[in-house]
């Protein structure tokens, strides 16, 4: 099936890669079908677009890649992907990560949420990005 | 806004299928139990906006920002 987006453009995709989010993500709640779109640009971020809303994706990168041991806080994640939305910002390092509500998505059914954690301790805004391009550690 | 006054232990309905108990009153703080229907989400309000902001500006995000934040996360690959 073709699906078109304002910034990736028509997309070719395979149904069976559609994701079903059944509740939508948190404030969008009427749109529950995405697809990740990969752009060899913004790795290692990826895009959660929106097979509704031709305007609407998400920036989504895997927690691992930005702070250690996160995955560890969840319980029972057997066979699922988890990401976190990334707020992108002009400067880069005003960038965040919303470490309190990832999406957590079934490989097997294919099905989408975004949860939201009971730890007051993570981070709704945080910075992954060092202020300084130096980084060597 | 509907105003209710309820006591300890006392309940509130919404829609025949959703119950709002009063569980306990301590300094200032209401402990409220809750059933309802697994498909209707309960967030605490101030929480569910705060996510809620923080979705809109990343739905926001353009592929250059993106693009630019990428670079700076590449160039600085922390060892773990």
């Amino acid at each position: 099936m073709k699906l078109f987006n304002h910034q990736f453009g028509e997309l070719e995709i395979e149904e069976k890669h559609l994701l079903n989010f059944p509740d939508g993500l948190i404030g969008f709640e009427q749109n529950r079908q995405f697809i990740i779109v990969d752009d060899e640009n913004s790795e290692p971020f990826r895009w959660l677009v929106s097979a509704e809303d031709s305007d609407l994706s998400f920036p989504l990168i895997d927690p691992s890649l930005i702070v250690g041991g996160y995955g560890a806080k969840l319980e029972g994640s057997a066979d699922v992907t988890m990401f976190v939305v990334a707020a992108l910002s002009e400067r880069p390092e005003d960038s965040t990560v919303n470490l309190r509500s990832p999406i957590i998505i079934e490989n097997k059914t294919g099905t989408g949420r975004q949860i939201v954690i009971e730890d007051e301790g993570l981070s709704m805004q945080y910075r992954f990005i060092t202020p300084s391009a130096e980084n060597a550690k | 806004m509907l105003i209710l006054s309820r006591k300890l232990d006392e309940a509130i309905t919404i829609g025949g299928k959703i119950v709002v108990k009063v569980i306990a009153i301590q300094d200032g703080q209401v402990k409220l139990g809750i059933e309802a229907p697994k498909d209707v989400l309960i967030y605490r309000l101030e929480l569910y906006q705060q996510i809620q902001q923080q979705n809109l500006k990343a739905a926001g995000a353009r592929k250059q920002s993106v693009r630019k934040a990428a670079d700076r996360l590449q160039k600085s690959k922390p060892s773990k």
